[in-house]
């Protein structure tokens, strides 16, 4: 057992005082609110590889810039308001079917070249961002010519003692689907689906360099659940694919953080394991680095690793069209693993903060933890670009 | 499912019972734990953008915290 360290009454004063220069927001960083204000923007370039042969239709798969909008200030002396606004404007093809082939499948790109764009905005209040915690309340609206989405949320963190925050909220969100070109496709005309959320989290101060939390998140979805835009080849048919009309999602989720002293560092790894009522499920592990550097410079190499098995109703074609009531060719659903890497860079500039920053995704079915019997011919593989720059309002 | 759940409440509470092991850390040891870089998130707005595209290029999702709303990204 350690020596009880016992101190002088100056020395504790003196420390107290000490401890009353850390502003309590920043105190609370690891544990709760993770409040400042600022101004930021980010522009997001995204491209994904052209579709490999064999394939038919256009190969140009998808495009998407973004540009972020955030503010995030301080209201009053508890309580701190956030707003952000996206923008993505999306073009290329979509994988749409896939047909046997002689060898291998052959994946169906959507013939036309989709032209969208996307809006969402978002607007968070949290009220208490000291240590004696704090609760937010969130909502969102999202809008595509074909999708709408309206969310809220509600989250509370509350200290259960000076090492041990807990965690937890929900949310609930509306969606609208009014697919395109519905008549000549024969898809859907008018559909709908609500998602509802809970979670629950712990977060621990290990030592005065390493924090850890845990949570576990569960999702419900009704409605209509199915991607408008995916065919299946179904006997000799071509059909709209056909998903299940629930699906319940669990997730259980650890994020560490040590900073250190020497390379004056901070290491960041995070894990995710999900499962769902389809019978998917995954394993997801993040690491990130971030060194500090001088001259208020600061590198940030990443690695991700991403691996999910097939839900139960996935195939590239489905021969035998009695067979299956509920039935999907989309690459999302099918057995693949990817892996990632990114490295970011920022620069302090007085209150100014300029970033950047390049992600390489890769996946494939052999990437996949315990391989794959089943083929998924459209499984993706993209480049991300993105330039940031940020104000301190303080 | 249910039995997955419990599954996963387990782990849960197994990680709750190892943070009973934790150091007692005063506030004024907190100073590295208070940095930009040992926050869960550092930045949010490019987070944000990651897990959008994970969202709607792989089949799970989930994260600590509220979810938000769908996509018809595809």
């Amino acid at each position: 057992m350690r020596p009880r360290t016992r101190f002088s009454p100056s020395l504790a004063a003196l420390m107290s005082a000490a401890a009353a220069l850390i502003p309590e927001a920043q105190a609370q960083t690891a544990t709760g609110a993770e409040s400042d204000a600022h101004v930021s923007y980010r522009y997001n370039d995204y491209s994904e590889d052209a579709q490999p042969a064999p394939y038919g239709g256009d190969p140009e798969r998808y495009h998407v810039l973004s540009q972020q909008f955030q503010l995030a200030t301080h209201v009053g002396a508890d309580a701190a308001l956030d707003v952000s606004a996206t923008h993505e404007v999306m073009s290329g093809s979509s994988p749409w079917y896939v047909l046997p082939g002689p060898g291998q499948p052959i994946q169906i790109m959507s013939g036309a070249t989709i032209r969208d764009h996307r809006n969402e905005v978002r607007a968070s209040f949290t009220q208490g961002t000291g240590s004696s915690g704090g609760t937010t309340y969130s909502a969102s609206y999202s809008a595509e010519r074909d999708y709408h989405a309206t969310a809220v949320g509600i989250e509370r963190s509350m200290p259960l003692s000076p090492a041990l925050t807990l965690g937890f909220g929900g949310s609930f969100s509306h969606d609208l689907i009014d697919p395109t070109d519905a008549q000549i496709y024969h898809r859907v005309d008018h559909e709908q689906k609500n998602s509802a959320s809970l979670f629950g989290s712990l977060a621990f101060i290990i030592d005065r360099a390493t924090v850890l939390q845990t949570g576990l998140q569960l999702n419900s979805e009704h409605g209509y659940l199915s991607d408008p835009y995916k065919e299946a080849y179904v006997g000799d048919d071509i059909l709209p694919e056909r998903r299940p009309g629930r699906r319940d999602q669990a997730a259980w989720l650890v994020r560490y953080r040590h900073a250190f002293s020497g390379p004056d560092a901070a290491l960041h790894l995070d894990y995710r394991y999900a499962q769902d009522s389809w019978g998917v499920t995954s394993h997801t592990i993040e690491s990130a680095w971030y060194q500090t550097l001088p001259a208020r410079w600061e590198l940030v190499p990443a690695l991700r690793y991403y691996s999910q098995q097939q839900a139960r109703f996935y195939a590239p074609y489905f021969l035998d069209p009695g067979a299956h009531n509920v039935y999907s060719s989309d690459y999302r659903l099918g057995t693949f693993g990817a892996f990632s890497a990114s490295l970011n860079v920022r620069k302090r500039v007085g209150s100014w903060q300029f970033s950047g920053g390049l992600e390489r995704y890769h996946s494939a079915t052999g990437y996949a933890l315990g391989g794959s019997d089943a083929a998924v011919p459209a499984v993706v593989s993209y480049t991300r670009l993105f330039i940031g720059l940020d104000y301190l309002l303080q | 499912m249910h039995r997955d759940v419990r599954f996963l409440a387990g782990l849960a509470l197994l990680a709750l019972l190892c943070g009973c092991a934790t150091t007692a850390v005063q506030p004024w040891e907190r100073g590295r734990l208070a940095r930009w870089d040992m926050r869960w998130d550092p930045d949010p707005l490019q987070s944000a953008m990651g897990n959008h595209t994970h969202f709607s290029k792989e089949g799970s999702s989930g994260e600590i915290g509220a979810a938000g709303g769908g996509c018809g990204c595809n």
